[in-house]
């Protein structure tokens, strides 16, 4: 079934902020899809990804109860569809409940898609064994090509996977546990779950990456970048925090990254954190690479660490866009709003802005298609969704962006 | 890899006693041993034919916390480990099993069922805790992808002791082990309804189905239990399933240990734990007729004496099964292969075994197209006594076809 | 400076609003946490990852005073954090003494201004030595005492200061032995031993010596020495006799969940009773000293474990329950009313000087626990890869349930 709406009508007008003019990037460039048969559903968290091999944009999508949808659009005949909930695709009991993904979705060099699944509500943190707690977070695989879903199984117990991140080379998963902060080695080929020990505390830094030398990264309490490297197989912490603002409060710095894109062209990641630097990280093979700190993500009257973006997402014309807002902060009173960063000028200015109940937050990591669309979960402030889990009453639908032109709907 | 066991002191044995048998002897009888598991240690009822690859399945335990599947390639007679579950199910140390308590059943779509067990005295107490048993699973291989498909758990903190299938509509029939929660999975919507609890003390090991899909179980009073497909209903036999004079009731909760289907004439004989055979010829609605057909073994001992957690149904119409095991022989340190023909009603013993060749065998009803019947064997191993609780043994593959020669 | 530090802000708050719901932590004011562990810290001096597992603690003055365990290959640490400063000050690399040790995971015996400690070396066969050590404020001393016991490590240790004797168990056979200070003379007593019949038993239940020998032991006002032994058995060391007794009862048992009975940690009461902590279900238990009477006082929270206890000034217990899958409690239990109130998953600041405002800090997996020579403090020696010292004051805790 497809179920497309049309573009939203809601976008307010593009208002360069005073910051630098704006290109001609409208409503136009900008496309909402819903979510079929799934009348519950709540939210998405970062879980999306794209597959390069089957040019489609796969979603996890969640009433932020018990029911993930698993969803696939098909980016050449502009379809999406409900591929299963994860409870039937998974053969999880009611007691082996999940209440999201999570993790983002990322193609591994197989060619399937890996995830992993998170509690996401109190009863995960705090119940565990009890008959309502959390039994563990899984890693999972779908496999495009034969339309096949594999639980991998599960990481440590009563912990969720709050996000995970591949080794480009040989396919291993490095994920994160929530609550206690263990970092997850999976070997698939062995079915070996290996504990590299617990690297954060009071708050879970919630994005993983890798680069194309098959390293993967996380960040410590102090912010600094943590990596656990393919060809020597150990765990090195980079000496240095990433960057942040003078006077940056401590529970900011323990949240971490939040956002990453890469240019696959030249290897380059971008990075934002929970203090709202953008960075430019040069991954390199051995070590660690260079930083170069781009600024702040808006500049606006706030302090300079207080604008929350749990996104980013690289144009094929080598700037940078991300969605400022959510969980209670915005940039602008009751808008989230679209930013444009040129990493050449490092010059940023807004290029939409939402209300709320068009666009509340928006999540993903570096999902671009092959013809320049950028992808991201959308989440709307919606009151009918209010009894609906712990994080906000919204409803989820995808984006398609393109900076560079109009997308049909 | 394939490794057959040529026992040539076998021939050497005494050939039994005889009523007018016909000649069976050693030369129809196979062992096959299982290739690259050296700490193996024994078999439980796990195995099971596919009619499709013409290939026989069975699981092996360490009895510890690794279960190999094998498979047995019937016409090249190789056998092949397949992989161990905690890497083709993707466990986690936690989430160890102990061994494959259940039959391993072809389903209407040509794969093979099957369920996990603890078996361990942790299993059962220690739950919860980190040393403590996370759950049985039910499990399906499909023999033509080579896949091992994780179709969930049962109870949380209970294992899964015997399985059986609804071929006409794709449901599985399960019991839980300590609790003896009957279950009913149905793999295509992942439902997994709970039947409720109908044992106690004793979880009888053995759920069998029939032709329209009904499944047969038997509560503590030893009395039949039928999950009628037809109705969805739970439907108790007012009468036990007869017993002997002295029976216990320890080995009345016990119930039935083995059964084996005569398909042309719609019988299931049955085996029970205190050694009564019974013809039950099941009928699409309500409870069928049960005939008792008398002792396991001739004895002069009420109730009879013996153990037999196995049995089989041959092409030569009669049935066949071993008497022996956990401690329970009618012949001193012996296990027997009876006959029993259920045309004259008469029973004799086919063959014996010292225990260092045959202790304890079990298997139900596990035959392919050329009249071979399959059977899990065990036999006593010092060497072994390390490992589970359950005796010191190793275990192999018992191939026995009572009217061919099947000598390597 | 204790006081230096704040409760959380309300900055927290706005945090929690990211990825909480409505629960509170127990912060007292006073509280902090000081970063021990930091792998590839710069000039900061912090002890390196899978080398730090905080499994040995005392107070001593201004001083904790720490022994770690490390990962197979890895040499421990003894450290020094100064709790006025909130700074780890001394860290002193157990191999430059002994080299070839893993663990310094026995607990200190305390006798006059030394510490005792008992180590396990790398491998299997290797014995593990007792040391003493000293610490002037700057700077370890470490004296090697020797193997006591040929190829056999030490799983916990105690001491008793007025006989001068120091008490252990041996890894990873479980033997009791006594050594004393002034004549270096060791006395090994088997009984304690796992037997080879116990080995098979505990084989069922897939539990390791490690699971399974007595993790403390504990010296009470009339000088005997308490412990644990296979399966699920309460002993004491006599020193008037010079004898092992096994009690008559025996630790407090979850039905079917015997083997999995040992003392996971032990208190003395200033009225000379005896508390202990059982790791099986993460019971508490009383040993009352005059009738050897055992009761079973419950447990705080759902889990296993009971990993440490110890009395802070106010006369009540406190102590840490559950440990891995789940994570720790931090719990009160008044011994007159014998009420518990579980204070909750300890959170509290950690000191970072590069940063002005708080890092909030979880405890989740808790190796030891002592209380300040005045009974102010309570102290925790986190268990992790990374693992960092709790300070909790005594003055904070509620005096009834909470929250």
């Amino acid at each position: 079934m497809r179920v497309i709406t049309g573009i939203m009508l809601l976008v307010l007008a593009a208002i360069p902020a005073g910051i630098s003019s704006a290109a001609e990037i409208s409503a136009d460039n900008i496309r909402f899809i819903e979510y079929p048969n799934f009348p519950d559903a709540h939210s998405t968290w970062g879980s999306i990804g794209y597959s390069s091999q089957h040019d489609k944009v796969f979603i996890g999508v969640t009433n932020h109860r018990d029911k993930v949808g698993l969803y696939e659009y098909d980016v050449a005949a502009d379809n999406i569809r409900l591929l299963g909930f994860l409870p039937e695709l998974a053969h999880l009991r009611p007691w082996q409940w999940q209440g999201k993904i999570h993790s983002r979705i990322t193609e591994g060099p197989d060619g399937a898609m890996y995830f992993s699944t998170d509690g996401g509500e109190s009863r995960e943190e705090f119940l565990m064994n009890h008959p309502q707690g959390y039994n563990g977070g899984y890693f999972m695989r779908w496999d495009p090509a034969g339309n096949r879903f594999t639980n991998l199984g599960n990481g440590l117990r009563y912990e969720s996977i709050k996000d995970i991140t591949i080794d480009r080379l040989n396919g291993n998963l490095l994920g994160i546990s929530y609550p206690q902060g263990h970092l997850l080695l999976y070997d698939q080929e062995r079915n070996d779950v290996r504990d590299l020990g617990r690297v954060a505390s009071d708050h879970i830094p919630r994005v993983l990456f890798s680069d194309k030398f098959g390293n993967m990264y996380y960040d410590d309490w102090r912010q600094r970048l943590v990596k656990y490297e393919h060809d020597t197989r150990q765990l090195l912490f980079n000496p240095d925090s990433v960057a942040m603002f003078a006077n940056t409060p401590g529970y900011r710095i323990i949240t971490g990254i939040t956002g990453f894109a890469e240019d696959k062209q030249t290897g380059l990641i971008y990075l934002v954190t929970y203090s709202s630097k953008l960075i430019a990280f040069y991954p390199s093979r051995l070590g660690f690479g260079k930083m170069v700190d781009l600024g702040g993500v808006y500049d606006g009257d706030k302090a300079p660490y207080d604008y929350y973006c749990p996104n980013l997402s690289l144009g094929a014309n080598g700037k940078l866009y991300y969605f400022i807002g959510g969980h209670g902060k915005y940039a602008i009173k009751d808008q989230t709003v679209l930013m444009e960063f040129d990493p050449q000028t490092r010059t940023k200015r807004i290029v939409l802005r939402f209300p709320l109940d068009t666009i509340s937050e928006v999540t993903g990591h570096g999902v671009a298609d092959s013809v320049g669309n950028l992808y991201f979960c959308g989440r709307r402030r919606a009151a009918g969704a209010v009894d609906v889990g712990e994080s906000g009453a919204s409803r989820p639908f995808m984006i398609i962006f393109n900076p560079t032109r109009a997308i049909d709907g | 890899m394939k490794l057959l066991l040529t026992l040539m002191a076998l021939a050497a044995l005494v050939p039994p006693p005889a009523v007018t048998a016909a000649p069976i002897t050693m030369n129809n009888v196979r062992f096959v041993e299982y290739p690259d598991f050296p700490d193996a240690h024994s078999t439980w009822r796990s195995i099971g034919y596919s009619t499709r690859q013409n290939k026989v399945y069975i699981g092996v335990t360490n009895h510890r916390d690794k279960v190999g599947l094998f498979e047995y390639d019937v016409p090249t007679r190789a056998i092949r480990l397949l992989g161990f579950l905690p890497e083709l199910a993707h466990l986690r140390p936690w989430q160890w099993q102990g061994k494959v308590h259940s039959q391993i059943l072809e389903g209407a779509d040509g794969k093979m069922y099957f369920a996990t067990d603890g078996g361990e005295s942790r299993e059962e107490y220690l739950m919860n805790h980190p040393q403590g048993y996370y759950s049985g699973l039910l499990l399906r291989w499909d023999p033509r992808a080579e896949i091992l498909e994780q179709l969930g758990t049962g109870l949380p903190n209970e294992s899964i002791k015997d399985i059986a299938l609804d071929n006409v509509g794709g449901l599985v029939y399960g019991v839980s082990y300590p609790s003896v929660h009957l279950l009913l999975f149905d793999p295509g919507s992942n439902y997994l309804r709970d039947l409720g609890r109908v044992g106690s003390d004793h979880v009888p090991r053995c759920i069998f189905s029939d032709r329209w899909g009904n499944a047969y179980y038997v509560d503590w009073r030893q009395r039949l239990i039928k999950y009628e497909r037809d109705t969805g209903r739970l439907l108790f036999s007012e009468q036990s399933i007869q017993w002997f004079p002295g029976t216990t009731g320890e080995q009345i909760i016990t119930g039935i240990p083995t059964y084996a289907t005569d398909t042309e004439l719609g019988i299931i004989y049955l085996i029970t734990y205190s050694n009564m055979l019974v013809a039950f010829r099941p009928q699409r609605r309500g409870i069928g007729e049960i005939e008792i057909l008398g002792p396991t073994v001739d004895s002069d001992k009420t109730p009879p004496p013996g153990y037999s957690p196995n049995s089989a149904f041959a092409d030569n119409g009669k049935l066949y099964y071993f008497v022996g095991g956990h401690n329970r022989y009618v012949v001193k340190d012996t296990t027997l292969l009876m006959e029993f023909d259920p045309v004259t009603g008469k029973r004799r013993v086919a063959l014996k075994f010292p225990l260092d060749v045959v202790s304890e065998v079990t298997g139900c009803d596990v035959k392919d197209a050329q009249g071979n019947l399959y059977i899990c064997g065990r036999r006593r191993a010092a060497d072994a006594q390390d490992m589970g609780e359950s005796g010191a043994s190793r275990p192999f593959l018992l191939i026995f076809n009572p009217d061919k020669d099947i000598r390597e | 400076m204790l006081n230096r530090l704040l409760l959380l802000s309300a900055a927290l708050l706005l945090c929690a609003a990211q990825a909480r719901a409505e629960y509170t932590f127990f912060t007292p004011e006073g509280a902090f946490a000081v970063e021990v562990s930091l792998e590839n810290p710069g000039p900061r001096l912090r002890l390196p990852i899978y080398r730090n597992r905080i499994t040995s603690l005392a107070a001593q003055g201004d001083w904790a005073i720490g022994g770690t365990t490390a990962q197979e290959g890895l040499s421990p640490f003894l450290f020094a954090v100064s709790l006025s400063a909130q700074e780890l000050k001394v860290a002193h690399d157990l191999t430059a003494d002994i080299p070839g040790q893993r663990a310094i995971r026995s607990g200190f015996g305390r006798v006059g201004e030394a510490l005792y400690a008992g180590t396990i070396a790398q491998g299997e066969g290797a014995g593990g030595h007792l040391i003493k050590t000293t610490f002037n404020g700057k700077e370890f001393a470490v004296e090697d005492l020797g193997i006591p016991l040929e190829g056999e490590g030490i799983f916990a240790l105690t001491a008793d200061p007025e006989r001068r004797m120091l008490y252990g168990i041996s890894f990873p056979h479980g033997k009791f032995f006594s050594y004393e200070i002034a004549s270096a003379r060791v006395k090994v007593f088997d009984e304690t031993a796992i037997t080879k019949e116990q080995h098979g038993y505990y084989h069922r239940y897939a539990l390791t010596d490690e699971d399974v020998l007595s993790r403390a032991l504990v010296v009470d006002k009339q000088g005997r020495v308490w412990g644990s032994r296979p399966v699920n058995r309460i002993f004491y060391y006599d020193p008037a006799t010079d004898k092992l007794v096994t009690i008559e009862e025996e630790l407090p048992t979850v039905w079917g969940r015997r083997p999995l009975g040992r003392a996971d940690s032990w208190a003395v009461a200033p009225d000379g009773t005896i508390y202990g902590g059982n790791a099986g279900d993460g019971q508490l238990f009383r040993i009352d000293p005059v009738s050897l009477r055992v009761s079973n006082l419950g447990k705080p929270i759902m889990s296993p474990r009971m990993p440490g206890l110890a009395f802070g000034a106010d006369g009540r217990l406190y102590g840490i329950a559950g440990a891995l899958p789940g994570y720790a409690h931090f719990f009160v239990y008044n011994t007159a009313s014998g009420d518990y109130i579980d204070l909750g998953n300890p959170r509290v600041p950690l000191i970072v000087p590069e940063v002005d405002s708080e890092f909030p800090w979880r405890g989740f997996q808790i190796a030891t626990v002592t209380a300040t020579r005045d009974g102010k403090y309570i102290l925790l020696g986190e268990d992790e890869s990374l693992s960092q010292l709790i300070v909790l004051p005594v003055d904070g805790a509620p005096a009834q349930q909470w929250p």
